[in-house]
């Protein structure tokens, strides 16, 4: 009953004009970025970071998951109208979306799309709101060797699952940790790495290496690449409804899609792209016509587009409940947070239960939004993904310089931005996957803090973590990924679940 | 030739990680390690670097080993590349002096053309267009303070 309560204050919350107009233009621009092939919506978040700090942090909050959220609604529109997935996210949905649309079924496809984002977006934020706040309980009783090896064990997943090479994925992860500890140490007050220069004191802000790894690289990579002018295919309104064959084969595959996606959303790694690679795979394995798969089954579109959506909800426990990001936009979520003195963790539910409810009511609120922005305007969305990046880059450069300027006038920022941009983007050519990188930032201090206080409970024995239940298992778990992952070639089986990072995470 | 050019900027690369990796570690014992049951302010520093070193190495030695190979960058490319970064680093030093307004219709109008917008009216209309946007933004919606340089 009390969850229900606090949940009506939040929807009381959430209902101010503010964070209506919050959650509308997250949802409008996660769409857009979603239809656009291009930006990502970790960079969209990374460049609305500045512009929150002018709300709450709820209001800032909303509007970052609306972008998140809207992507994954969007990403679908020109993976079926034009065969290009608008972010990474929407890839499997090519194969199967856009021979729909060759077989005039596009507009069968996006309203199908759509209700499925709807559900699994409603499960995903009824898991969501189930367990967060259990997992907040549990996580009570955390101390740092727990939270210690909970990130040893999602360092070591992470590195595995966002790399093609592991090894490339452990450099960026332990890089990022480093960058975290340049500036004076908040615990002894030491300065570290400042080569006796005053700015770099009080370290390195996050905010200039997301724009610039997320939002720079991303301009130049569009900078280098040929413009090829998509052919959209129309659709109009009239054509948005399904034929009742094709609800009743997409019902399962949205709820299959949903309470997976939700659950590969609580593992580290891009989530949202693994949850419909494994949807996808599910729902060809379970049909009985898997030869439809590739020429149009509508399985293939439902599913997949349904998992990435609940996948958002899934990723965002762990960030709530423990204050651990798994993925790249989650990292950029709690880099927010900390920028309104919000820590994420089980003590959000004691300390800040209102910031957890009203985001819960302000996403049950944008999940309609978003159904009821896609459905009739998705003719008018796809004709986004023909605006030419010559056109768009150049205001994306200006706002990602105004906007990381705006928040501490710092030109020492800028050229941070600008640095770690030109270096993300040689490192996204060799194949270094900049998730890990950016949650190694994020999580440096944490890891430092429970790593030296693990060290100062135990006195300096490390064993004495094997008398920590919590701590060992999670240890063996990571143990045990890592041996899999090495003895599985050697009896020449593949690991399933290694997907090469998209660079629009 | 393809080959030598990423065998020459990766493994470079790969080799700094491997040198930023051992001065990171040599850095923090500077610090002061101090031991596992006092850690000092370069214990934590010190196996971060020492983990950059590591990795780095085998990085290293599997790039050395591997003979696929695509040139990273076109002569093309190199340039657009450099001139776009040359833009962003323009709008730096002259943003403070000439005002963010001045600075961004032109660095707007620098990408256009760099970018190939094809034409003068369309690349001045984006840059004006833009440079209206920012200041809409960032100045009438944000109220947030920015240099204004010569236009005061």
């Amino acid at each position: 009953m009390e969850a229900l309560d606090l949940l009506y204050n939040g929807f009381v919350n959430s209902l101010t004009p503010v964070n209506l107009v919050a959650c509308f233009v997250g949802a409008l621009i996660g769409t857009m970025v979603g239809v656009l092939p291009g930006l990502g919506p970790t960079a969209t978040m990374a460049l609305m970071l500045p512009f929150t700090m002018k709300f709450g942090v709820t209001t800032g909050l909303i509007m970052m998951t609306g972008v998140w959220y809207g992507a994954m609604y969007g990403g679908s529109t020109t993976s079926i109208l034009v065969n290009i997935p608008g972010e990474a996210a929407s890839v499997v949905t090519c194969l199967d979306g856009y021979q729909m649309c060759k077989k005039g079924r596009a507009g069968a496809a996006l309203a199908l799309v759509a209700t499925g984002s709807f559900v699994a977006g409603t499960i995903g934020i009824l898991g969501l709101q189930f367990f967060a706040p259990v997992l907040g309980n549990a996580a009570l009783s955390f101390g740092p060797p727990e939270f210690l090896c909970f990130m040893i064990f999602a360092f070591v997943l992470l590195s595995n699952l966002s790399a093609e090479a592991p090894l490339k994925g452990a450099l960026m992860i332990v890089f990022g940790l480093f960058l975290s500890t340049i500036g004076t140490n908040p615990m002894d007050s030491y300065p570290r790495f400042t080569f006796g220069t005053e700015k770099l004191m009080l370290g390195i802000d996050f905010l200039p290496i997301a724009m610039g790894l997320f939002g720079v690289t991303e301009i130049l990579s569009i900078a280098l690449e040929k413009y090829v002018k998509p052919q959209i295919n129309k659709v109009r309104l009239r054509e948005l409804y399904p034929s009742r064959e094709e609800v009743r084969r997409s019902v399962y595959p949205m709820l299959r899609g949903s309470i997976l996606g939700f659950f590969v959303g609580l593992l580290p790694g891009p989530c949202t792209v693994i949850s419909t690679f494994v949807s996808y795979s599910l729902e060809k394995r379970i049909s009985r016509n898997p030869g439809e798969f590739g020429h149009g089954a509508v399985e293939g579109v439902v599913g997949p587009e349904s998992a990435n959506n609940s996948a958002v909800m899934g990723s965002m426990v762990p960030l709530l409940t423990l204050g651990i990001p798994f993925a790249a936009p989650s990292a950029i979520m709690l880099a927010g947070l900390r920028m309104h003195n919000v820590e994420p963790g089980p003590m959000l539910f004691t300390t800040h239960p209102d910031v957890f409810w009203t985001f819960i009511a302000a996403m049950y609120l944008g999940n309609i939004m978003l159904l009821v922005l896609n459905l009739p305007l998705v003719g008018a969305f796809a004709r986004i993904a023909a605006i030419r990046p010559q056109i768009l880059m150049p205001i994306i450069s200006l706002i990602c310089l105004v906007g990381v300027y705006s928040v501490r006038n710092s030109i020492f920022d800028v050229w941070v931005m600008i640095v770690a941009g030109v270096v993300g983007l040689f490192l996204r050519k060799w194949k270094f996957p900049i998730a890990p990188f950016i949650i190694g930032v994020v999580l440096g201090p944490t890891t430092e803090n429970s790593l030296r206080q693990t060290l100062l409970m135990f006195r300096g024995d490390v064993s004495l973590v094997a008398d920590r239940p919590i701590s060992i298992t999670l240890l063996a778990l990571a143990a045990a990924f890592l041996a899999f992952k090495f003895a599985a070639p050697l009896f020449g089986k593949k690991f399933p679940l290694k997907i090469e990072e998209d660079s629009k995470l | 030739m393809g080959k030598t050019a990423r065998f020459r900027v990766e493994t470079c690369f790969d080799f700094l990680m491997f040198v930023l990796g051992i001065a990171i570690a040599v850095m923090s014992w500077g610090y002061g390690f101090g031991s596992f049951g006092r850690p000092g302010p370069g214990l934590y520093p010190f196996f971060i670097g020492a983990a950059i070193a590591l990795f780095a190495f085998f990085i290293l030695l599997s790039n050395l080993r591997s003979d696929t190979a695509k040139p990273v960058l076109d002569r093309n490319g190199a340039v657009t590349l450099i001139l776009m970064t040359a833009t962003f680093c323009l709008w730096i030093v002259a943003m403070p002096l000439l005002g963010y307004v001045v600075v961004t219709l032109l660095a707007a109008f620098a990408f256009c053309k760099i970018m190939k917008l094809e034409g003068w009216w369309k690349p001045l209309a984006v840059s004006g267009g833009t440079a209206l946007f920012i200041y809409l933004l960032f100045d009438y919606w944000l109220y947030i303070d920015l240099p204004r340089g010569i236009l005061g």
